[in-house]
């Protein structure tokens, strides 16, 4: 991954994404940053590629925007070509070859998750320029933090509600730990009937030990 | 990499009618990190003295240690307590001592004087020049941030009870801005006859 710029705008972040049976839940936080300077505490980092399919935004804010839609436009394309909803899959794969491409030049993390007819729910990681479907995924400088959280609290086979759970206390203890991560927590859920977006302000996200 | 923002944190201190208000956040963090929520960065000199260091961490309790020191020297000769003004000089005196290889703190002190109970706010940067003001002073890694918000909330003369509201809100907003300083604020307001403490509820994040 090419070195942070100087006064570029990061999106610091912590991004999460998980699979359950029947859809995908993917959350984000909503910090934008210039060096220490907050510079948005609102911004949706969940960005539609597709109805039934989200992409996590992280690193730099411009590559990442970019990268979304330039992903975005060619899934649409694939999608009319094909004539049919486009696999979580495609979407994934495509964002992973511009990514692997200029990964000299951007700085971004994409983390690709939906819902397709053929898979169900299905989340992809796309760091660096690789392809590896995983049942969930963090990322963004936050992650760092909750690596040993998650992997403690997941359980194969979490229902909708415990994954939604999941995401939620992920995205507060990064936000705590984290200074480039922050705000309020956003959240969409993505099944066979489409994705539902939800924002959880920061006075009712979960609480920790923080004395 | 700045040193003066390895650490982060904000301190201000903002004068009243018959009063002053001296505020601090409460995040020791390494770079983007957060370690602990619960660091002080306000310390009391005095009956009615207080002064607030932000800067680097380890120099906040070096130079909040050793200013102490000279401090209590200082009232065990003279026999009394010291003077704001007077302080403001003496922690002058210790920066410049360091003019080549400095304290990485910028220090802000507020205080009524002992026998007059003037009111009475300075802030000094990092080599010790000092700085009196009639409205507020600031210092910290949101410094722009919060001369922003004191610019637009203070007024003069704010009895004890405003002033508390102003200067919280002031620190409240412009922590929001500043990814490496927050996790709480504390407030300190001074009074002639007593010191009100206060520990805001703010976002953790």
């Amino acid at each position: 991954m090419s070195a942070t710029r100087s006064e570029e705008v990061q999106t610091g972040t912590t991004i999460v994404a998980i699979e359950f049976d029947g859809g995908v839940v993917l959350g984000s936080d909503s910090r934008v940053t210039a060096r220490d300077s907050v510079v948005n505490r609102v911004m949706n980092k969940l960005v539609a590629l597709h109805p039934k399919i989200y992409c996590a935004l992280s690193g730099s804010a411009a590559d990442a925007q970019a990268l979304a839609e330039l992903t975005s436009y060619q899934l649409q394309l694939h999608s009319l070509e094909i004539e049919e909803e486009p696999r979580v899959g495609a979407a994934a794969t495509l964002a992973k070859n511009t990514s692997y491409r200029y990964r000299d030049e951007l700085s971004v993390n994409l983390i690709v998750a939906g819902w397709d007819r053929r898979g169900g729910g299905q989340v992809f990681s796309t760091l660096s320029g690789a392809l590896l479907r995983q049942p969930f995924v963090v990322g963004g400088s936050g992650s760092t933090y909750v690596y040993g959280f998650v992997d403690t609290a997941y359980r194969p086979g979490m229902s909708r509600e415990e994954c939604q759970q999941f995401v939620l206390n992920t995205l507060a203890l990064a936000m705590n730990r984290d200074g480039s991560s922050g705000g309020v927590a956003y959240l969409v859920t993505i099944d066979q009937s489409g994705a539902q977006e939800k924002v959880v302000l920061g006075n009712d996200l979960p609480a920790f030990f923080d004395k | 990499m700045s040193i003066m923002s390895y650490n982060g944190g904000a301190v201000m201190a903002m004068r009243g009618k018959n009063c002053v208000a001296i505020a601090s956040d409460r995040r020791f963090g390494i770079q983007a990190q957060m370690v602990t929520t619960d660091f002080e960065k306000l310390f009391p000199m005095g009956e009615r003295l207080f002064i607030g260091l932000a800067g680097l961490a380890t120099d906040v309790q070096t130079v909040s240690q050793r200013l102490k020191f000279r401090l209590n020297l200082y009232e065990l000769k003279e026999g009394r307590q010291i003077k704001p003004k007077t302080f403001m000089s003496m922690v002058s005196n210790l920066l410049y001592e360091r003019r080549f290889g400095p304290y990485y703190i910028e220090p802000v002190i507020a205080g009524l004087d002992p026998k007059t109970f003037e009111p009475f706010i300075c802030s000094l940067d990092l080599i010790g020049c000092p700085m009196v003001t009639e409205d507020f002073v600031v210092s910290g890694t949101c410094s722009e941030q919060m001369y922003g918000m004191c610019e637009s909330l203070w007024e003069p003369d704010l009895e004890p009870e405003d002033l508390f509201e102003t200067i919280s809100q002031a620190m409240l907003n412009a922590l929001d801005r500043d990814a490496l300083s927050g996790m709480g604020v504390v407030v300190h307001v001074i009074e002639k006859d007593k010191i009100t403490k206060r520990s805001l509820k703010a976002r953790m994040d």
